[in-house]
């Protein structure tokens, strides 16, 4: 890709050590670049170390987890490495996150429009005037109905739509190079969920931000993403365009969580291995194999590396499904 | 023949201490379900399905209408744990984290009813075997607790709890929103499964449409406890009439990038609350075609094909939108074609 | 508007909250050993006009109706007369409940002005000396007696060194005592400007508050150091963490949430030293409510015992409410 990478993840890992077990690595070996502008979403189920993966561009990787390799570069600058002070000005201006459930996460004590009203105020040197302002017209540009009201709201008071879209202006405020969404609609109804992501997507394009939209629906990538990487264990499995991905995915987890749209319940038996079969593989051994209805021999000795394919897909196996159907 | 269910006009009014006002949270649903039949009830938060549900176990009391079982009418509150009751009706809630005791072993958690039906020992652990076959249950997760199982192993074991007493019905109230999606489809497929096997009914409570598709025989869309359409299945998702169910539909996601939501009609604002609603159809303050008459009137249901009812005056004019929601016809089969290749 | 209306429905509560307390103490205080009528008249004195005596009091009467006389008493404003003061108790509380609150209040805010900021300091760092020395005030000032650090203070400050005037009530004998304003003698003595009895009072004061400061901050150290720990590992001090808004003011924001916890336990000991600040009170002889109210239990001497309960209850009442107020203010959640 030409131009420096907004974000540069190489060869992470993360592990989180304990005193008499093997330290759990959440992560492990991650490569991810995203160029400025570019939406690529990370798909995941649950323990799967996205939201690790989240907190690790961040640099606030909660203790006692710590990077045992490689490193992850935001705008160029490590940010775990960094003092407190000096990466508190980076987050919430430059690298912002959309959290779930909002209405737990944001101040219970103070008004809806203060909370937003603080980010222009502490990091963009606004008077608390210029502040309110601006956040007012966020709230107007996050089509909140009825802004001047809802500016003196509390959390407890708003829906869950209405909360997101606070997170959202929060987000966006200072105009982010990078926004993190994380799970960011799960929890909200369908008809709400739609709205909350048109929204995002018409806002981060007119910012110009790239976003790293991490979630545990494929169906949503489809929609918002230009490029989409699953993550299965810690690592990427597979990382491809949005059109060439969902056309034909490689890695069999890729196909399985399609699988799980599909109204064939023997297609979807095909792809999912029975709960007895699901012997733990050796440490050494693709991590998938256990739950992998395709695998060999060779799955369970040797790990696969990420791999480039003929479809321009990256794939993390030894025997990807073939291209041509 | 005879419904298994009969719910009547079920309205359920919950009166807000000190406020003199009421939350209206079902206003007159009515709706059957024969024997071996899967039901949805889909809506959003706010809907009312939860408390339909409810209702109907006994667990909180109606403000008025009828619920029939089996012919027989049941009273206010007691009877789901009457003895001539006990275990025909079972339910399967939301977080199975929440709705199994960590303290107890799973065999234990899933023969439980089975005690209070009278059943001795032997049999009950005899039986708790049997079902944690037919669920795909490793044999060794009878002896472990519940936190030592993933999550969609959780459910598995509270749908288990559930069907062990052979229930002739089942209410399952969002029993896949807590999962992740492959487990989502695994619980899809084992309740299919057991249908076809034992004939239990179903009535499935959810806001997960795409669960919906696979594994009902019809479908109820509420809206502040109103069901604005009913239809089976298929004819639901091919052709909605209803503006809710339009929008709903049109909302759902599918994988696929070249699927996009086309639609003509688009619901703005969100759901009003349930307190003092105004007369007329509920979803006259966001629909795009609601009149005078909308705004006065509610709609009856009305019918527009086998089994199809939609609550709308205006119903004709969304059946000339070219806003056929095909797309999961059309996502079926290509995502059949990819599924078809390269399994091992 | 409804807030008016709690207000207006707390106060009522008051009434049958206030008949339930005076009912059970009551009956508790009539279990008290000890004739009154003995230690009014003496060992000596014979059975006839022992009986005649409680007979006048009205001792021979069955319980409940005394307890009904009694109830109509103190409807009437009436609660009856000490025999040791030969006074009517409201009298006799009037003069000595100042004196008490005077003491605890002081006592109360040194106690948070220690127990606060030792509080949120230990909250913040897990390690190093501040976090240790608040570790073990706080299982110290838990330990002590109060009675016994009275002591302690008065023989190292008055007895030793002699900064402190002799621990003898509130104010020296030979000074005059400014006009009442608020009751505290110190308070009155800065509005009226009389520096004599000024730093009489205050050399007075000094003592006894550093007492109960010294030992009530131990558990206003405690609670504010774990509900500020608790706040700081909250979700939405994450989400600011992440949003980039300085330490101080996200250190703020979580203060801010811990404070209705922290105002519950002030509010808590604030009602226990109207009647637990009574040995500070006896060391010091402080004159105060508490003291008066121990007396007549040690002579049998019910009317005060009584008293003291009826005024420490509506007083109790009045905090709590204030405090229920106070998490109005603070908590918007609450107005919902």
């Amino acid at each position: 890709m030409s131009g420096r990478a907004i974000l540069d993840v190489a060869d992470l890992w993360v592990g989180f050590p304990s005193y008499r077990q093997a330290t759990q690595h959440a992560l492990r070996g991650i490569d991810m670049r995203i160029a400025p502008g570019e939406m690529i979403g990370l798909v995941g189920e649950s323990g799967s170390g996205k939201t690790t993966l989240a907190r690790a561009v961040m640099g606030l990787v909660p203790p006692p987890g710590v990077i045992e390799r490689g490193h992850v570069l935001f705008g160029g600058r490590n940010l775990a490495a960094l003092g407190d002070e000096e990466r508190r000005k980076v987050l919430g201006r430059e690298l912002a996150m959309v959290i779930p459930n909002p209405r737990a996460e944001l101040n219970p004590v103070q008004t809806v429009g203060r909370q937003i009203s603080n980010i222009a105020f502490y990091h963009l040197g606004a008077t608390r005037k210029e502040a309110d302002r601006i956040a007012l017209d966020m709230l107007r540009a996050v089509r909140i109905p009825d802004p001047e009201r809802r500016f003196a709201a509390y959390p407890h008071e708003l829906s869950g739509g209405m909360a997101q879209r606070v997170v959202i202006a929060i987000a966006l405020v200072c105009s982010p190079k990078l926004v993190i969404s994380d799970d960011a609609t799960s929890g909200l109804d369908v008809t709400v969920q739609a709205q909350v992501l048109d929204l995002l997507q018409t806002m981060v394009r007119e910012k110009g931000a790239a976003t790293l939209f991490i979630t545990r629906d494929i169906a949503i990538t489809a929609h918002f993403c230009t490029r989409i990487a699953v993550i299965y264990a810690g690592e990427i499995v597979e990382i491809a365009e949005t059109r060439s991905f969902f056309a034909r995915p490689r890695h069999p987890y890729s196909i399985m969580l399609l699988a799980a749209f599909s109204h064939n319940p023997a297609l979807r038996a095909k792809w999912t291995r029975s709960e007895e079969s699901r012997r733990a593989t050796a440490a050494g051994g693709c991590a998938f194999a256990a739950r992998c209805v395709r695998r060999q021999p060779r799955c369970e000795q040797e790990a696969p590396p990420l791999r480039p394919s003929a479809t321009g897909h990256e794939v993390r196996c030894h025997f990807p499904v073939e291209a041509a159907a | 023949m005879t419904a298994m269910l009969d719910v009547q006009n079920l309205v359920k009014r919950f009166p807000l201490a000190g406020t003199g006002k009421v939350v209206q949270a079902v206003n007159g649903v009515s709706f059957t379900i024969a024997r071996g039949e899967t039901l949805s009830l889909v809506g959003e938060s706010g809907s009312g399905k939860t408390t339909v549900g409810r209702c109907i176990l006994g667990l909180i009391d109606a403000t008025a209408g009828d619920i029939e079982f089996d012919g027989k009418r049941m009273g206010r509150g007691r009877d789901i744990r009457s003895k001539v009751l006990r275990g025909r009706i079972q339910l399967v809630f939301q977080e199975p984290a929440e709705s199994l005791d960590p303290r107890i072993r799973v065999g234990e958690t899933l023969a439980e009813p089975l005690r209070h039906l009278g059943i001795g020992r032997a049999d009950r652990e005899k039986r708790a075997r049997e079902v944690a076959e037919h669920l795909g249950l490793p044999a060794r997760a009878l002896d472990q607790f519940p936190p030592e199982l993933s999550a969609g192993l959780q459910q598995r074991v509270g749908i288990g709890r559930a069907i062990i007493t052979r229930p002739e019905l089942v209410i399952l109230d969002e029993p896949t929103s807590a999962l992740d999606p492959t487990a989502r489809a695994e619980i899809v497929d084992l309740l299919i499964r057991l249908q076809a096997e034992f004939g239990t009914a179903y009535l499935l409570i959810t806001h997960d449409l795409s669960t919906v598709r696979f594994v009902s025989h019809r479908v109820a869309v509420l809206y502040l406890g109103t069901i604005v359409e009913e239809a089976p299945s298929e004819a639901l998702f091919a052709r909605p009439l209803h503006p809710y169910s339009v929008g709903l539909l049109a909302s759902v996601l599918l994988p696929d990038p070249t699927l996009t939501h086309t639609s003509a009609l688009r619901l703005e604002g969100e759901i009003p609350s349930p307190i003092d609603l105004p007369p007329g159809c509920p979803l006259a303050g966001r629909c795009p075609f609601a009149d005078t008459r909308c705004h006065a009137e509610r709609p009856a249901p009305v019918a527009v094909g086998p089994q199809h009812f939609v609550s709308c005056f205006h119903h004709q004019k969304i059946a000339a939108l070219d806003s056929t929601i095909d797309n999961f016809a059309r996502f079926q089969e290509e995502s059949t074609k990819l599924l078809s290749v390269g399994a091992g | 508007m409804h807030l008016l209306r709690y207000i207006g429905r707390r106060i009522l509560f008051v009434i049958p909250q206030l008949f339930g307390i005076i009912l059970v103490s009551f009956f508790l205080v009539k279990l008290i050993p000890g004739d009154p009528a003995v230690m009014m008249l003496g060992p000596t004195a014979s059975e006839e006009s022992l009986h005649d005596l409680r007979d006048k009091m009205g001792f021979t009467k069955p319980l409940i109706s005394q307890f009904v006389r009694y109830l109509h008493d103190v409807v009437r404003g009436d609660l009856g007369t000490s025999w040791q003061t030969t006074q009517p108790v409201t009298e006799d509380l009037f003069q000595r409940f100042p004196a008490t609150l005077e003491l605890i209040t002081f006592g109360l805010l040194l106690a948070i002005a220690i127990g606060f900021p030792l509080g949120i300091a230990a909250a913040r760092l897990k390690r190093g000396p501040v976090r240790k020395f608040a570790d073990y005030y706080g299982l110290l000032a838990g330990a002590m007696p109060d009675f016994w650090l009275a002591l302690v203070l008065i023989y190292v400050f008055y007895t030793k060194l002699n900064w402190i005037p002799a621990p003898l009530g509130r104010i020296d004998m030979a000074v005059v005592p400014p006009p009442t304003v608020t009751g505290s003698l110190v308070i009155d003595s800065l509005l009226a400007g009389d520096l004599d009895a000024l730093s009489s009072s205050f050399g007075h004061l000094i003592l006894p508050v550093l007492t109960l400061g010294l030992i009530n901050a131990g558990p206003i150290l405690k609670m504010t150091q774990s509900t500020v720990e608790r706040t700081l590992a909250s979700d939405f001090v994450r989400y600011a963490e992440m949003c980039g808004l300085p330490r101080r003011v996200v250190l703020r924001q979580a203060i801010r949430a811990a404070l209705p916890s922290i105002v519950t336990i002030v509010s808590v000991l604030y009602g226990f030293l109207i009647g637990g600040a009574v040995l500070v009170e006896i060391v010091f002889s402080w004159g105060g409510a508490g003291q008066y109210a121990v007396q007549g239990v040690l002579n049998a001497d019910v009317n005060p015992v009584l008293g003291f309960v009826v005024f420490s209850a509506v007083l109790s009442l009045i905090i709590y409410l204030l405090v229920d107020l106070l998490y109005f203010a603070l908590d918007p959640r609450m107005r919902g």
